[in-house]
């Protein structure tokens, strides 16, 4: 499962053959994009990936702890690369992962738990795969101490929002595998992402839909082969005036842009149309109408 | 006497799934010295410019260090001194060194007037150099502080690869800060020698001095590397050899058959010369051939050199193989030494690439190039080099141009090691 795909050197634009590790020209190392599958959710990820990308699973971590298990593919490549004791940030992610279960269960043990060792745990988001390892000491002990300290914060609710509209199935299904796989990980993971939550107010249903925190593009429209919408906006009134793939939020340096990809009907942002390859910086307040009418309209909200 | 080889690969492990690999190899050469006793004898010859712009101090501390120079040779070498303005003059006659009052008053005879004619002042070096060059080192410094304005640049390079011909070493060294980095690169390059930068008048006595105990450690000459590659090695398309250490310069080579042959000139006892290699494997052929062998061989490499003391020439070293190890799980395991060497030639390449973007206008390509370079020097632990490419970048960026002596600088800063790496 490791292909490598070969590119012209970003620095000099060289382009090098097949094999090529430094550009010939210039000598950059080049980038070598090779992927393997992440053993949570199946996608294509990068080897050198600490995370998956698409489910949050943690890749460095499951390695640590899965040093002998070599039975699919992208792991044994991974996990050889630990053995032999190479790639420095695979070292660092192995020792990192062997060090988390030793602070569990000093502090745990510790009764007065000093407030820096909770804070080496919660930055731990490496915490995540332990979860699914039983084996691993009390954990539910340092999940009560973090729940009673209140550093528990309760980033289960966006993702879970917009599954509660009345979402039509066949819609739902298709990315119903990485979703879940993704609520799954951020409640255990706890990702702090709060401070950029956003949501969008559908005027007309007056439904609030949270914006996907963790996506850096979330894609509005309805279901379609090509590009699965994030946002699915099949199941509100007049939906037919929304292209299938119409509008994309971009998230940039905790600023959320908004640029339309080519919808059929358009889109209005303040009731002025936002043309094609234009982006909008969305401000609280905004009001975006998908399509001609105002017929289709949300207010975009940030959750502070 | 004879020659230390030490070949190193960047990795030396191969991936038996991957058509095509790519790997590094540096080979460090130097002379053994151990066995010999007699030594070699040096026959130097300085190509001095007194044009009008050396006169006053310039002209008298490069006389002073010329005469400093006379003192550290022994009897036997021969010494040449030719000046040059417009015209070129011989100074004095190759001669053994032992009558070195009468030498020094002929130094101190040069007067600064005229233009400069770089072409003509190494065309009688050359000349005079080649009679005393039997049995000896020749090693010929051209010392200019101007750009070749009476002069013709491509003759000075075909002045430069004749005298690789004839067996002599041409050294470059720039002194103030009009001279033209770009014509003494090229003259040091082609004849096989060294760039040095006297920034300042007082520098040119350290500088000579450091060139001198360079030359003085020469024992063999007219050393050349013969690879022969198995069939299913090639080396890259473009610029596949470079010198690494101790300075940057790009080699060209010949092929005959299957060999290839890189002039590589002297080599010193206590200076190993790093040579790059780039190459490309495709492992394929050689796994369907021999399936159950985990070492494949990929090149031996050999040595022809000259021992001037004993006038011996063209005698080869044993051939050295190097082979890589194929695995089937791989995994990049870098070789250090070689990954410095790489990052050596890194910094040099995005240092001549932003000066090529500069010189067509791009100043923000070259901006961006010299920052990737000063991140390469500091890769290598160079922090000297590194400053001095990001403050040019930053002078760039800011909308400044560099002045003369800034892109001097730079062009030593890439092409060597400022600051080598702290031994931990």
């Amino acid at each position: 499962m490791k292909n490598v795909v070969m590119i012209t050197c970003p620095s000099c634009a060289h382009a090098n053959p097949d094999g090529a590790v430094n550009c010939e020209a210039c000598f950059t190392a080049l980038p070598i994009v090779s992927t393997i599958q992440c053993p949570s959710c199946q996608a294509d990820v990068r080897s050198d990936a600490k995370f998956c990308g698409h489910c949050g699973f943690n890749l460095s971590n499951i390695l640590g702890d899965d040093l002998g298990k070599t039975e699919d593919e992208g792991l044994g490549i991974l996990s050889e690369a630990v053995s032999n004791n190479l790639p420095s940030e695979v070292i660092t992610s192995q020792t990192e992962s062997v060090a988390v279960p030793s602070i569990h269960t000093t502090s745990s043990a510790m009764s007065n738990t000093l407030p820096n060792e909770i804070s080496s745990d919660d930055s731990g988001i490496v915490i995540n795969p332990i979860s699914e390892f039983p084996t691993i000491p009390k954990f539910t002990d340092i999940e009560k101490i973090l729940a009673a300290e209140g550093n528990e914060p309760s980033l289960n609710t966006p993702i879970n929002n917009i599954f509660e509209p009345e979402l039509d199935n066949e819609a739902s299904n298709e990315k119903a595998a990485p979703m879940n796989a993704s609520i799954n990980s951020s409640t255990i993971a706890r990702t702090q992402l709060q401070q950029f939550a956003a949501s969008l107010l559908h005027i007309q249903t007056n439904l609030n839909i949270e914006i996907p925190a963790h996506l850096a593009v979330v894609h509005i429209g309805k279901p379609n082969t090509v590009i699965p919408p994030d946002i699915d906006v099949s199941g509100f009134p007049d939906s037919d005036i929304v292209s299938r793939i119409h509008a994309d939020i971009r998230t940039e340096g905790g600023s959320f842009y908004f640029e339309d990809t080519g919808s059929s009907n358009g889109t209005y942002i303040n009731n002025l149309p936002l043309s094609a390859g234009n982006r909008h910086k969305l401000r609280a307040g905004d009001r975006i109408s998908l399509g001609k009418g105002d017929k289709v309209s949300f207010v975009f909200q940030l959750n502070t | 006497m004879s020659v230390n080889l030490n070949c190193k690969l960047s990795d030396r492990f191969l991936d038996s799934k991957q058509s095509s690999s790519q790997r590094q190899l540096a080979i460090a050469l130097s002379a053994n010295a151990s066995l010999d006793g007699n030594n070699t004898l040096l026959n130097l010859c300085l190509v001095l410019d007194h044009s009008g712009s050396m006169v006053g101090q310039p002209l008298d501390n490069v006389k002073r260090a010329a005469r400093d120079l006379v003192d550290q040779m022994t009897q036997q070498d021969r010494l040449t001194v030719i000046g040059f303005n417009h015209k070129a003059s011989v100074v004095v006659e190759n001669q053994p060194v032992d009558r070195t009052e009468s030498i020094k008053e002929k130094i101190q005879s040069l007067k600064a007037s005229g233009g400069t004619c770089i072409d003509d002042g190494i065309k009688l070096g050359l000349q005079e150099t080649s009679k005393g060059k039997d049995g000896t080192v020749s090693q010929v410094f051209v010392l200019t502080d101007g750009e070749n304005e009476h002069g013709n640049n491509d003759r000075c390079f075909q002045f430069s690869r004749l005298a690789t011909e004839y067996n002599m070493t041409l050294h470059s060294l720039g002194f103030g800060d009009s001279w033209n980095q770009d014509v003494l690169e090229r003259i040091a390059d082609a004849g096989g020698g060294s760039m040095a930068y006297i920034a300042s008048p007082e520098m040119a006595s350290a500088e000579f001095q450091k060139l001198l105990k360079r030359v003085q450690s020469v024992n063999l000459t007219n050393a050349h590397l013969i690879l022969q590659l198995f069939p299913y090695v090639r080396l890259a398309e473009l610029k596949p050899i470079a010198q690494v250490s101790p300075d940057t310069i790009e080699l060209n080579y010949q092929t005959e058959g299957n060999a290839i042959i890189v002039r590589i000139g002297d080599l010193m006892t206590d200076i190993d010369r790093v040579i790059l290699f780039n190459l490309y494997i495709n492992p394929s052929t050689f796994i369907s051939a021999y399936p159950g062998k985990s070492d494949i061989p990929i090149l031996s490499v050999q040595v022809r050199y000259d021992i001037p003391s004993l006038a011996q020439v063209n005698l080869l070293s044993e051939p050295e193989d190097v082979s890589l190890q194929l695995i089937q799980n791989f995994v990049p395991q870098v070789n250090a030494d070689v990954q410095n060497h790489l990052l050596a030639l890194a910094k040099y390449r995005q240092t001549q690439l932003a000066e090529q973007k500069l010189q067509q206008g791009d100043r923000a390509g070259a901006v961006t190039m010299l920052q990737s370079a000063s991140k390469t020097a500091l890769q290598m632990g160079d922090y000297n080099a590194s400053t001095i490419l990001q403050d040019n970048a930053t002078r760039l960026q800011t909308g400044t141009t560099l002045s003369e002596a800034e892109r001097k600088k730079t062009r030593i800063a890439s092409k060597t090691i400022l600051q080598s790496p702290k031994e931990s």
